[in-house]
């Protein structure tokens, strides 16, 4: 079933651009991947599907309800953590956290402390005391403590030390391995790498790609470095070939095509040293913007 | 329920700040009075005074050396800050989310925007009764010295209906403006300029009687408390113009606001 259908989805603020004919859809279960650079659409997007804003054409299906007509029954089942987390300043954490349970039809309470030891925060100190990686802890606790089905992350670890990334990493895999879809924003990509199946590329308001990040992956370049005495870019002067750089004797390019072609080349030279790696998503990602 | 109770916490401290502000004004006002009760000597000097003036600050309708004639003059007070609080609050209670950014966990909540407005509306209203009784209550005890008569306290009873009333107009102004304003740093200020400009009109007004016919677009006009104390009632004509702009306000609000985008 999908859990997100979003069809021509179209947002113009006054005359600038939000999104423009975004369709997509993620299925139940999925870690969807949404990147793209600031200013892309990213937030936009999920402030449709939360029906913050409204669409200015198309619309957006949730556990297959519209989200303009029928936000408040979707919204009970959906966790939204937003880049930057704001809360009423003069409330206590553990007050706040109460008081977004109560708006749920849970018993939450023991959720709320398990995921606040998780992330080491403490529930006793006010909101204005609390730094800006604290109050993204806030968020992720409030965003999980009443067992959404549905998570909406948007750029979800900017002010986590990497030591709380990973935990919050392994919480938002063992919230997926119970079934919680999950819609990652992001622009970092190696986050996306580690944790998505699916990634939908978003580029000045329009989708350029959406595919299988091992897809993504295989079906484009190789990344390959040379290594051998006398080495000359000429060496392996083919189609397919990009990006070449030389450095220390060492041939640095990139490779679309039959691998086969390569491997022949290589194979007619004496070299020292040969790796063929998958390009990382940065390096493809950066692709899709030149 | 849970935003009411939330809403009526986070907005005790204005209330007691106002309710503050107007005991203060109270206080100071019985305690001139003092030297008005009973004198003769006064209404000489008043009765010196220029015409125009005596009307613009709407001493002309009262014997000021008289309780009912002083608390006459202090209802231009209690009109305003009534006006003031409930514009404020009306316009903040709404804003206030966007100002503090705080719409992207409140509104994601699984609540309607219908039922956010409802809540805050209510909690709003809450504290324009309580302001009410406050001055109320505040007034009984600053008077207690000049042994008030039954006429005085029919007076004030109907003085405190008036302010009420202008609360509600302004709270439900307040409400519209903190809804449909995206600019939500304008809607408080914009609410007040209204409060400025309408009394403003309700003077210009009563001081030009070929502009007699502005009265109608000021809610200050609508309970004139020289009027109300001669008659004993508030006007009908008014208080059916008062719940019209009641429910114009109030439903444009819920409209405006289940439709535009949050500022965000």
């Amino acid at each position: 079933m999908s859990v997100i259908e979003v069809t021509n989805l179209t947002k113009y603020y006054g005359k600038s651009r939000g999104i423009v004919d975004v369709s997509f859809t993620e299925e139940e279960g999925e870690i969807f991947g949404f990147i793209g650079p600031n200013g892309a659409g990213k937030s936009t997007t999920i402030r449709l599907l939360l029906s913050l804003i409204h669409p200015t054409s198309g619309s957006a299906r949730i556990f297959g309800k519209d989200v303009t007509t029928h936000g408040p029954e979707i919204r009970r089942d959906i966790g939204y953590l937003p880049s930057e987390v704001f809360y009423y300043e003069g409330m206590k954490v553990i007050d706040l956290l109460k008081y977004s349970a109560s708006f749920f039809d849970c018993d939450c309470i023991q959720r709320m402390h398990e995921l606040s030891e998780t992330m080491e925060l403490d529930l006793n100190r006010r909101i204005s005391d609390l730094s800006y990686g604290n109050k993204k802890k806030v968020g992720i606790v409030q965003g999980l403590l009443h067992s959404p089905k549905l998570l909406f992350l948007d750029e979800p670890t900017a002010g986590l030390d990497p030591l709380m990334q990973r935990k919050f990493f392994d919480l938002i895999r063992a919230e997926n391995a119970r079934g919680v879809t999950v819609f990652f924003s992001s622009h970092i990509l190696g986050e996306v790498q580690r944790l998505c199946t699916r990634v939908g590329i978003i580029r000045e308001g329009k989708i350029v790609e959406i595919s299988n990040i091992r897809a993504l992956q295989q079906n484009n370049y190789k990344k390959i470095s040379v290594a051998a005495e006398r080495l000359t870019p000429a060496a392996f002067e083919m189609p397919g070939v990009t990006n070449v750089q030389v450095e220390d004797g060492t041939l640095r390019f990139f490779f679309k095509g039959d691998i086969n072609a390569v491997l022949q080349k290589v194979g007619a030279i004496q070299v020292t040293d040969v790796t063929i790696e998958e390009p990382t998503l940065e390096e493809i990602f950066m692709h899709y913007y030149e | 329920m849970n935003i009411f109770l939330r809403e009526l916490k986070a907005n005790l401290k204005s209330l007691l700040i106002w309710s503050a502000i107007i005991a203060l004004l109270i206080m100071i006002a019985a305690a001139k009075f003092s030297a008005f009760a009973g004198n003769p000597e006064m209404l000489a000097i008043l009765d010196s005074m220029p015409p125009a003036m005596l009307d613009a600050m709407n001493m002309r309708a009262f014997n000021l050396t008289t309780l009912s004639g002083f608390y006459g003059l202090m209802f231009l007070y209690f009109g305003l800050m009534g006006a003031m609080a409930a514009a404020i609050w009306g316009s903040d209670i709404i804003s206030k989310e966007e100002r503090d950014k705080t719409v992207e966990f409140s509104l994601v909540l699984p609540v309607s925007r219908s039922h956010v407005v409802t809540a805050k509306a209510l909690a709003a209203l809450v504290n324009c009764i309580a302001f009410v009784l406050i001055t109320w209550g505040i007034s009984l005890v600053a008077v207690r010295s000049y042994s008030p008569d039954q006429v005085f306290h029919e007076f004030l009873r109907l003085e405190m209906l008036a302010m009420f009333l202008i609360e509600l107009i302004f709270l439900a102004v307040g409400l519209l403006l903190g809804c449909a304003m995206k600019r939500y740093k304008l809607s408080a200020s914009t609410a007040v300029g209204i409060i400025l400009g309408t009394y403003m009109l309700s003077i210009l007004s009563e001081m030009q009687k070929d502009l007699d016919f502005l009265k109608y677009f000021t809610p200050f006009r609508y309970f004139d408390a020289g009027e109300f104390f001669h008659s004993g009632t508030l006007e009908g004509i008014y208080l059916l113009l008062t719940a019209l702009i009641l429910v114009v306000c109030v439903a444009a609000a819920y409209l405006t606001y289940n439709r535009r985008d949050l500022y965000i």
